[in-house]
């Protein structure tokens, strides 16, 4: 199984600041990794290097064996990386409907050139993700949960095939998690490639076939959840060390 | 309800059309100029009410379709229509050289930036010999009023023309998308770079074109006149009042001040200059998104309207 | 040699008449998030009121500098309490339109009280000049300058190490945070608006002595400020100094080597370059 995106020794600095250090990792076709790490651990960082909003310090990054290192944002959307944000800015003057045709008519490939049909397939998003019915709606009146699914929709509007969710979850309860799950196993069904950045611990290691964790920009590990959560270094990353 | 919009549009452009042949003299002039400022707010409207960059920097598209016509027809003997196309190749040459360093400028940046290059276009032109440097230009005398009317109606209903065009097209959607969040329109495939120097040339094209019609009408342009920047803030403040980003705002905006403005100086010619700044300070604090959302809202709000801007905007 | 010599100083000594002329804009802007076009009609206020105290009341320029700066600091903390406090959470651009509403305001009440003729601040020494080897310094314009160094460098000091200074840079950063410290928004807004405003009357004071004055000044003045402000960045009144410096000596030289027309072109290509090169300024934080 090829990989669709890979990672090769990426850095990125900031001014007294190496919030991503030398990480490597690929993703599967189909598969769905998650990412976790302490608060700072540079997750953001390394999904904004993804997307194309962050440049690497150095390192190269390849989609589909193409090196897209320095492909500007929109290239990489029209190759096929989506993405949705952790603060999440909708377009606030569009209704919800218009927010998700925008992904529809600039998405993979060229998008859908025709409005109308721009606008079926935006519907459909948002059905798939259960927003229906709030498709006249102002997307500045949509609750906290609601808009983590507009993002969803927005970006599986644009016909991705490597998805980048980046804390989908905060701030759901425990049935809206599992809701989310669904929603994702189901994209995953669907063809896409998923990267999951997340906090709760629990729901990402139902979800995950791989799990990668951060630490002050430094990977720490790599592999199956059971053994990736049972790793002494991921474990004092979260508890810090045991005294004896 | 749509239907009756839209009867309502074509009636008054009917209206404004055959006004020519029954009005005075002073109300054709009038006429024109108030179309031309509707023309400059409606192009306004494409870039800073759509995109939501606000430019400081149109006047310099005026002064080059003015300078266009001037030069072309003065030094060069062409007609006005090459003069006009010269004015817009000009415009739209500017738009793709300045406007990809200065787009990627955000928020005040480029308001700031755009209004140096104003300063600087200005300054250099007054020192051109081919447009005549200081003194200006005097173009050859046209005699027809009712020409120049009818050439700036036809402009404004091209631009209106293609501002619903905006509204219902994938770029226009690109458009909005980026005034909304640019990063986020980046992130879903818009070439952010590309469609906002399209939007700049778009809007700079239409306030060339004014300009031209203008200096032929007026025979006459100076650096100092042609660049005015109290223009460009004319401009934004038509459209900002009329309420930016919709379709009959800008052109709305442009009528009322103009008529406003022209009553208050047949009256009092000192103060129309004072009431036009305080009716543009309260227009701000209370009703910031411009007369087309008080219209949308007035219906449900009510007077409280106004109290709930205030209540939002201030500490 | 000396042309060039004298030029420079030239320059220098209007740059530090630029310097604090911009001072109070870049000040308003950078704490307040207030972009103030109007900033040039209050320069050009301070100036007409110095003139009238110094024609009326028979005091001099310099020594009536902080009357004047008083006067309109309550001008500029009336302002701000009555008016532009109401908008301040707006988008920015409302800010833009507000004060170009009053520049426009400002300009008309000039022209109707002051009328259009031309004035200067004529003090008995205004002719004088310093000859420092062979360079000619005239008086006015060193004194201008010495004040304007004063003012930077206090504005300086103020802002950093005085209680007052600390909780004004407080507010601007985080309205919310300050408010949990007990700092009142709209008086300390208001407080720092005034000192921008009286910054400007001060400039005003000075400008007056060395230039000619009418209502019309209000506009250029106001772009140059920007031009000085974007130069030097916003954090920082000494940043103000160097963009003021910067601006003073390349207008001059501007004006000697390629002519006195492209004095404007210079500054403002400067500030397109430096804002596309770096928006935050010679001295500014990057983003």
């Amino acid at each position: 199984m090829s990989a669709i995106l890979e990672i090769s020794h990426v850095t990125r600095r900031f001014t007294g600041l190496v919030a991503v250090n030398d990480v490597s990792f690929t993703l599967g076709q189909k598969e769905i990794l998650g990412v976790i790490g302490p608060n700072g651990a540079g997750k953001t960082t390394l999904v904004s290097l993804i997307s194309g909003t962050l440049r690497p310090s150095s390192g190269d990054i390849f989609f589909e064996r193409n090196n897209i290192t320095n492909l500007p944002t929109y290239r990489r959307a029209r190759l096929g990386i989506g993405r949705t944000f952790q603060i999440m800015h909708p377009f606030p003057g569009l209704s919800v409907l218009d927010n998700v045709v925008v992904g529809a008519l600039f998405g993979h490939g060229n998008g859908e050139r025709d409005l109308t049909k721009a606008r079926e397939k935006a519907r459909a998003q948002l059905d798939f993700v259960g927003l229906g019915r709030f498709v006249d709606q102002r997307a500045e009146e949509l609750g906290g949960p609601n808009r983590k699914r507009l993002e969803l929709a927005k970006a599986l509007a644009m016909q991705p095939k490597v998805l980048l969710c980046d804390e989908v979850m905060a701030g759901l309860n425990l049935v809206e998690i599992d809701e989310v799950i669904d929603v994702l196993k189901n994209i995953r069904q669907s063809g896409i490639s998923i990267v999951v950045i997340e906090h709760v611990i629990k729901a990402i290691k139902s979800l995950s076939d791989r799990l990668l964790v951060l630490h002050h920009g430094d990977k720490i590990a790599d592999g199956p959840p059971d053994s990736v959560l049972s790793n002494s270094a991921v474990i004092e990353a979260y508890l810090g060390r045991r005294r004896a | 309800m749509r239907v009756l919009r839209i009867g309502l549009i074509l009636a008054v452009t009917v209206v404004l059309a055959a006004l020519p042949l029954f009005g005075s003299d002073v109300l054709i002039q009038f006429g024109i100029n108030t179309l031309l400022l509707a023309v400059l707010a409606q192009g306004w409207n494409i870039i800073g009410g759509y995109t939501g960059y606000a430019s400081f920097g149109n006047s310099v598209f005026y002064g080059l379709g003015s300078y266009g016509v001037g030069i072309a027809m003065v030094q060069w003997n062409l007609p006005f229509a090459a003069g006009l196309i010269l004015g817009g190749v000009l415009a739209i040459a500017f738009a793709f050289l300045l406007g990809i360093p200065v787009l990627r400028l955000k928020g005040h940046y480029f308001a700031i930036a755009t209004l140096a290059l104003a300063q600087v276009m200005s300054a250099i032109v007054s020192n051109v010999s081919i447009a005549g440097q200081n003194i200006g230009l005097v173009l050859p005398p046209l005699n027809n009023d009712y020409l120049f009317y009818e050439l700036s109606l036809g402009l404004l209903i091209i631009a209106t023309l293609t501002v619903a065009w905006l509204t219902r097209s994938r770029f226009g959607f690109g458009l909005i998308a980026i005034r909304e969040n640019e990063e986020g329109a980046a992130v879903m495939g818009v070439n952010t770079t590309l469609y906002k120097v399209l939007a700049f040339a778009l809007s700079g094209l239409f306030t060339a074109l004014a300009g031209g019609i203008h200096a032929y009408w007026i025979t006459f342009i100076d650096p100092e006149s042609a660049f005015d920047i109290s223009l460009n803030v004319k401009m934004i403040i038509m459209t900002v009042f009329g309420g930016p980003g919709t379709l009959i705002g800008p052109v709305f905006g442009a009528f009322v001040l103009s008529a406003i403005s022209e009553v208050l100086s047949s009256e009092v010619t000192n103060v129309a200059g004072l009431f036009f700044g305080v009716v543009v300070v309260a227009a701000v604090v209370l009703m910031p998104r411009g007369i087309a959302d008080v219209m949308r809202h007035f219906r449900s709000s009510g007077w409280r309207y106004f109290i709930e801007n205030l209540r939002a905007h201030r500490i | 040699m000396d042309l060039l010599a004298q030029v420079l100083i030239n320059g220098v000594l209007l740059g530090g008449l630029y310097a604090v002329m911009a001072l109070g804009l870049a000040l308003v802007w950078g704490v307040l998030n207030i972009v103030n076009l109007a900033h040039g009609a209050f320069i050009m206020l301070g100036a007409y009121l110095a003139w009238y105290f110094y024609a009326y009341l028979g005091i001099d320029p310099f020594i009536g500098l902080p009357l004047t700066a008083i006067v309109m600091f309550c001008l500029g903390y009336v302002m701000q309490r009555s008016l532009l406090n109401l908008i301040v959470r707006a988008p920015m651009f409302n800010t833009l339109l507000i004060t170009f509403g009053l520049e426009v305001v400002l300009t008309y009440l000039a022209q109707l009280f002051f009328s259009a003729d031309f004035r200067t601040i004529n003090p008995p020494y205004a002719g004088n000049s310093i000859a420092i080897g062979p360079l000619v310094v005239p008086l006015v314009r060193l004194m201008a300058f010495a004040v304007a160094l004063v003012l930077t460098l206090g504005m300086w000091l103020f802002l950093l190490h005085t209680k007052l200074g600390r909780a004004i840079r407080a507010t601007a950063q985080n309205l919310v945070a300050a408010r949990l410290y007990g700092v009142a928004p709209r008086h300390l807004y208001a407080v720092t608006f005034g000192i921008g405003i009286g910054l400007a009357g001060a400039a005003g004071s000075l400008y007056g002595t060395v230039s000619q004055i009418n209502p019309y000044i209000g506009a250029t003045l106001t772009a140059k400020c920007f031009a000085i402000s974007i130069i030097g960045g916003l954090d920082n009144p000494l940043g103000v100094l160097v963009g003021g410096l910067v601006l003073g000596i390349i207008e001059s030289l501007t004006v000697l080597y390629v002519g006195a027309t492209f004095g404007d072109v210079a500054s403002f290509g400067i500030l397109v370059l430096v804002l596309v090169i770096r928006p935050s300024g010679l001295l500014g934080k990057t983003a």
